[in-house]
């Protein structure tokens, strides 16, 4: 009998992937230095985006894959003329698996443990199959036989978590994920998974921990969830700045919960209610997140408490960096950031960066619809000139729509005189 | 029980309101115990009233104050068709809380983590999140005490009570725990803001809207509202639930089913929306607590079955029914306007045994009811017999010593000297008569009571002689049929009684005059019994010769006596299985009566000579024209036979006070006699006609008979008239007709007074008022009758008193009195040692006498003296 090589684990890793969503949303996000990945509980500084390479495990990373249609015709091909080639199987149930066609996946990958019965991976192939077909007894007892064979194997403990927790045995997944971190410390995912399974079993100071870690790793859920413990306090001390920090770490990573939770807040920072003691504390969050941003670059002059250090490091001709950190200040209330972010907009920086970055556009809009009267002006502006986008005037001023007229008067008129003389 | 306890039965058969009562909770237990044996029926028939009106009462607009969002196919092209992912429920949860809805409600089983497939412990954490997040937020469960994958969670249980007919129509009370009460009313208590916890004392009663299904309560689909969530149109969901209860039905439906009282069948979860709508619009059932269920059934059954005891039998029917049918329309009017729901079943199912059972229970108790008013009736005879004869003593006292008092002061008057001490015995006289007088009127007024106890007996036990035409009609051909001729109401009554207890095996008493129709009524007992088949053996005991007596009655064996050639059956043994029938039982000897005693009490005797004894089983009917009750008083019938006698006692009317039947009767022996004689039937004048309805008829029926033969005998024409019936003018005219007696002379004013005392019953007092005299006046002529009477009958005092009295209901009183007044006139002549000297005396102690009267007492006086020489040359 022969006994599988590497193929099989590459394609196991893709699996593995396709089957945690965490896992795969990751490899689709942009990559960040990984020096930023390291916890830094103090540093606020804006999001760094997580090497694809710290989040998954080394030997679980796919290859690049040609057409899944040319490959199965392929692998069909080889599988007929060597029936015994066990890695030509695994192959191809992977790629039926990829194809949607589950049952055929299954009969491939049980006719290549027949040949070979004591490949561990192969029966974690198994049973991320027969996970995705949700029988969860059948995939549970395949790695479980995966473990048996290969007590090592993290990525047969991770998977066995899942089953776990899918039957309702929260304990047992517990333990599960403690084993594949154990096995694998630098597994993000391990811990997100772990930290869920301890949050809703009610161990929220463990939970945020390992949590926070996961986030650190890059895992944006995780840092969503980590951003929602620092709110109410679950795990951890309430700190909203660290909530800001946390969702945009994960906004940044197309976390929308994170993106709608920060909208929120910086709908009850610009409520008009001034009474309203939210309204303050959000304010304060904001603040205290904007200085932060400071600490990463301690070398820069901070001119007074209200200066924007994005707006510094553009007056210092780091355009590349301080985009980032102007929107993130921006974001973040920060009026200075703001006015440099519409001028950026709207006249770009030297040829550093291009006018109407739609980066910048999607900051106005965002920033109008959550009730930024600046933004708001900057938005009716963008639409009724037409600063990168159609002219609609009918758009701009439904921005305008609630403003006081004193305020939007010189902005209308700029339009009307546009529409005169275009 | 009935003998060991004879009053309280007595009580109880006579207290309408006991039986009532009685029969009430009996037939209210047993309704309330068929529902062990129908529960399913019995529950349709409860809610019969609230299932119709829930079916069809005009619909009401749905309650705005609550909002379901239910699935809908874009929303499960979305989420699936299966359960959805945890992450969208949070998602749902949030936006309906940031919208401002005043209470959460998720249809979602908390019970299990999420499946990888639905999102896994991210899914659980975010879910997890929003319970934190939202307070108002409950969940539907399936059972209170379903588990929980987190313990923060608010959480309702759809648990819905199904009544045996396996409708829903509330919520369990009893499944409220301290963690989780039905879902629908922590829901409503949490948009209510109230945070006591759950109580509530009795089940929860819906009121549905509409036909009870989702469709008529507002909905949402659920791909809108997400589609407002992703747009963040706050406004929208704002106005969709601002305010509101939220529920979000989104999780497939279960396999429960809950039936409706509509017909219609919905899950447990759209129960509790249609009572959370209830609620939210404050439009309560109230239930009918098992107090107020208990109550409401023992008073519809107790008075249905006070109605059918206290009235006529049909007047009762009706008016039971109607209370009955009343009650139904009260139930719809009470749910429709006080929405109270009142129960059906027992009180109607229980009003029904009270219809049935009532009307069985009167059957079953009417002969003991019979019995015991005539025992009672009896009783009060009795007691008002001897209080009339202590009256009449008293009154005879006080008579006497007033003619002692005027004697006493015409001798004060005549001797001076012996003033003093006869003044002294004026004044104990006087004494003597206050308190006589006293004691007289003391009787007087226990009479009177013990009168009007008699009457209202008389009258309950008349009560039903109220018969409609019809049942007159019916009843006189069936009298017709048994040779019963009459049309009077009172004796067609006295028949329709006589034909119920004939069914009964109650030995049967009739009284009444010679000539009354004794016989005939016993035959008919015979032939209206279960014994009609069988022998009837009518015997006349006055006939019997005494020597005979028990051979004719018990039969003889061979050799029992001289004479007694063979065995032979006697009377009561011809009549086994069927009716002896024993006339003129009142002339029985005393030696006889405890034989026949033995038989009725024993239904067994030993034929003459035999040493084995015989049993039978034979219905008794007796009868006589003599009054036993005064028999037993006189010692010349025995008490326990009478007893024995009175099962059923039936006191058949004489002739004159059921006139009405003359012409009847007339015409039927005319046409009888003709057809004997075989001659053509002749016809009677007017004024035969009337001659012979004036009549008074002391032979009654058999002595109309024998007129009547007599004058077609003696007529040759076709036409009997006046004069051909040949009556006795004197009889038929005359003061009281009836009342005259041949007897006395007619001299002016007698006739008046008597016939005045024989409708007072002899009572002096009332006698003087009727005639405005003074009672002292109507006693000495009386007492003058009373003497002539004496003289004529010879000195044998019960003819006289039968003479005086007219009607033998009064011969008693009258003997009493005459015996009183002969007494007292022994007493004054006895002194005296001869006639003449006697008389002198007389004189004056019966000065008040009218002289026709005082010749009688001359007559009196001299055949004492006469005696008393006779027996005293006899005794030399």
């Amino acid at each position: 009998m022969r006994q599988p090589g590497l193929g099989p684990c590459v394609l196991l890793g893709a699996m593995l992937i396709a089957a945690c969503p965490s896992l795969a949303q990751q490899a689709e996000e942009p990559g960040t230095p990984a020096e930023d990945s390291s916890p830094e509980h103090e540093n606020l500084a804006p999001p760094p985006v997580p090497a694809l390479e710290e989040q998954v495990l080394p030997d679980l990373l796919p290859e690049e894959q040609p057409d899944p249609i040319l490959l199965l015709g392929e692998l069909r091909g080889a599988v007929r003329s060597a029936p015994d080639r066990v890695d030509e199987r695994f192959k191809l149930a992977q790629t039926l698996y990829q194809l949607g066609d589950l049952d055929a996946a299954l009969d491939e990958c049980r006719a290549a443990l027949a040949l070979a019965p004591e490949t561990a991976r192969g029966h974690v192939q198994l049973g991320v199959l027969l996970m995705a077909k949700q029988d969860w007894r059948s995939a549970g007892a395949a790695m479980k036989e995966a473990v048996r064979l290969d007590p090592e194997l993290a990525q047969a403990h991770y998977a066995l978590g899942t089953i776990h927790y899918s039957l309702g045995n929260s304990k047992a997944a517990i333990e599960a994920y403690r084993r594949a971190i154990d096995l694998h410390p630098d597994f993000p995912d391990a811990r997100y998974r772990l930290a869920l399974v301890l949050k809703v079993t009610n161990q929220y100071q463990e939970a945020a921990r390992l949590m926070e870690e996961a986030a650190e790793g890059g895992v944006g859920q995780a840092q969503y969830f980590i951003g929602n413990a620092y709110r109410q306090g679950q795990g951890v001390s309430k700190d909203l700045a660290r909530t800001i920090y946390w969702w945009t770490r994960a906004s940044q990573f197309g976390q929308v919960r994170a993106e709608e939770a920060l909208s929120h807040l910086r709908r009850q920072a610009l409520t008009r209610d001034e009474h309203d003691r939210r309204r303050g504390e959000a304010r304060d969050a904001f603040r205290r997140y904007r200085e932060g941003l400071w600490e990463l670059y301690p070398g820069t002059g901070r001119p007074d408490t209200d200066a924007s250090l994005g707006v510094t490091l553009l007056a210092e001709g780091r355009a590349d960096e301080a985009v980032p950190i102007l929107l993130a200040e921006a974001y973040a209330l920060s009026g200075p950031a703001h006015e440099a972010v519409a001028r950026l907009y709207e006249h770009g920086e030297d040829g550093r960066v291009q006018p109407f970055d739609p980066r910048l556009r999607r900051y106005l809009e965002t920033m109008a619809s959550d009730g930024s009267v600046p933004a708001k002006k900057a938005a009716a502006r963008m639409y009724g000139l037409g600063l990168g986008v159609s002219r609609d005037p009918q758009k701009a001023k439904a921005f305008l729509k609630g403003l006081p007229k004193q305020e939007v008067t010189a902005v209308l008129d700029e339009i009307s005189a546009s529409s005169r003389n275009p | 029980m009935t003998r060991s306890h004879p009053s309280l039965w007595r009580r109880f058969l006579q207290s309408i309101p006991l039986q009532a009562a009685a029969i009430g909770l009996l037939a209210s237990s047993v309704a309330a115990l068929s529902w062990t044996a129908a529960p399913s029926l019995l529950a349709t028939l409860d809610w019969s009233i609230y299932d119709f009106w829930t079916t069809y009462r005009p619909m009401q607009p749905p309650d705005q104050s609550i909002v379901i969002v239910t699935r809908d196919p874009a929303a499960e092209e979305l989420f699936g068709s299966g359960t959805w992912d945890r992450a969208v429920l949070a998602g749902f949860v949030m936006a309906a809380h940031e919208a401002g809805a005043a209470a959460i409600g998720l249809d979602h089983q908390l019970s299990r983590a999420s499946p990888a497939q639905r999102g896994g412990p991210a899914s659980d954490a975010l879910f997890e999140e929003a319970i934190r997040t939202v307070p108002a937020l409950i969940l539907a469960t399936a059972k209170a005490d379903a588990p929980l994958l987190f313990d923060m969670a608010r959480v309702g249980h759809l648990a819905v009570q199904a009544d045996p007919d396996r409708v829903v129509r509330s919520l369990p009370a009893s499944a409220v725990t301290e963690t989780a009460g039905p879902f629908a009313i922590v829901l409503y208590q949490t948009s209510q803001g109230a945070t006591a916890p759950i109580t509530t004392g009795s089940n929860v009663l819906i009121h549905y809207t509409g036909d009870g299904t989702l469709k008529a309560l507002p909905t949402l689909d659920a791909s809108a509202v997400w589609g407002a969530i992703e747009q963040r149109d706050a406004e929208r969901l704002s106005q969709w639930f601002g305010g509101k209860a939220v529920v979000f039905a989104v999780d497939p439906a279960g396999p429960d089913v809950a039936l409706l009282p509509t017909g219609q069948s919905a899950p447990p979860l759209v129960v509790h929306l249609h009572a959370l709508a209830m609620l939210l619009s404050a439009g309560s059932l109230t239930a009918s607590s098992t107090a107020v269920r208990v109550v409401l059934t023992l008073a519809l059954t107790g008075s249905m079955a006070a109605l059918l005891l206290s009235r006529k039998r049909a007047a009762g029917l009706i008016s039971a029914t109607g209370v009955l049918l009343l009650y139904l329309p009260s139930a719809v009017g009470a749910l429709a306007w006080f929405h109270l729901v009142v129960p059906i079943a027992t009180p109607v199912f229980g009003g029904l045994l009270v219809l049935i059972g009532t009307t069985v229970w009167t059957h079953l108790t009417t002969h003991q009811r019979v019995r015991l008013m005539e025992q009672d009736m009896l009783r009060l005879q009795q007691e008002a017999s001897a209080v009339r004869e202590a009256l009449v003593l008293h009154e005879t006292r006080t008579e006497t010593l007033q003619d002692d008092l005027a004697a006493a002061r015409g001798a004060a008057a005549e001797s001076a000297g012996q003033q003093e001490a006869l003044v002294r015995t004026a004044e104990q006289l006087r004494l003597q008569l206050a308190g006589v007088q006293s004691e007289e009127e003391e009787a007087r007024s226990r009479l009177a009571e013990l009168e009007r106890q008699l009457h209202s007996l008389r009258a309950a036990a008349m009560e039903p002689v109220v018969l409609g035409d019809a049942e007159l009609e019916r009843l006189q051909d069936e009298c017709r049929r048994l040779g019963i001729i009459s049309q009077d109401p009172a004796l067609l009554t006295l028949y329709r009684d006589l034909k119920k207890g004939a069914r009964a095996p109650l030995t049967v008493l009739l009284l009444g005059e010679p000539g009354t129709g004794k016989e005939l009524f016993a035959r008919a007992v015979h032939r209206l019994s279960p014994r009609s088949d069988k022998t009837f053996i009518a015997v006349n005991m006055a006939a019997i010769s005494p020597d005979l007596f028990e051979s004719e009655l018990f039969g003889h064996t061979k050799g029992g006596f001289t004479g007694a050639t063979s065995d032979r059956r006697g009377y009561f043994e011809l009549a086994d299985h069927g009716t002896i029938f024993l006339d003129e039982i009142g002339d029985l000897r005393l030696d006889h009566q405890s034989k026949l005693l033995r038989v009725l009490q024993e239904k067994s005797f030993y034929r003459v000579g035999a040493t084995r004894p015989t049993t039978v089983d034979v219905r008794i009917v007796a009868a006589t024209n003599r009054d036993l009750q005064r028999g037993v008083s006189e010692g010349w019938f025995r008490e326990d036979l009478y007893f024995r006698l009175t099962g059923l006692v039936f006191r058949l009317p004489p002739l004159r006070e059921r006139t009405g039947d003359i012409p009847l009767l007339a015409a039927a022996f005319l046409t009888d006699i003709a057809r004997q004689l075989g001659r053509p039937m002749p016809s009677l004048s007017n004024d035969a006609v009337q001659a012979l309805t004036s009549h008074e008829w002391r032979g009654n029926v058999r002595e109309l008979r024998h007129c009547l033969e007599q004058a077609v005998a003696l007529t040759d024409g076709l036409l009997i008239g006046k004069d051909s019936l040949r009556l006795d003018r004197g009889a038929a005219t005359g003061l009281g007709r009836g009342k005259g007696t041949p007897l006395l002379p007619e001299p002016a004013g007698d006739a008046a007074v008597l016939a005045c005392l024989r409708r007072h019953a002899f009572d002096m007092q009332a006698t003087a008022r009727a005639l405005c005299w003074d009672r002292s006046t109507v006693t000495q002529r009386l007492k003058g009758l009373c003497f002539q009477a004496l003289v004529e009958s010879d000195g044998d005092h019960a003819k006289a008193a039968l003479v005086i009295a007219g009607d033998p209901s009064h011969q008693r009183v009258v003997e009493l009195k005459l015996m009183d007044y002969h007494g007292h006139l022994l007493s004054v002549i006895e002194p005296y040692a001869s006639a003449d000297e006697a008389l002198a005396g007389c004189k004056r102690r019966f000065k008040n006498l009218a002289d026709r009267h005082f010749a009688h007492v001359e007559t009196l006086v001299r055949r004492y003296f006469a005696s008393r020489a006779e027996g005293g040359r006899g005794a030399s």
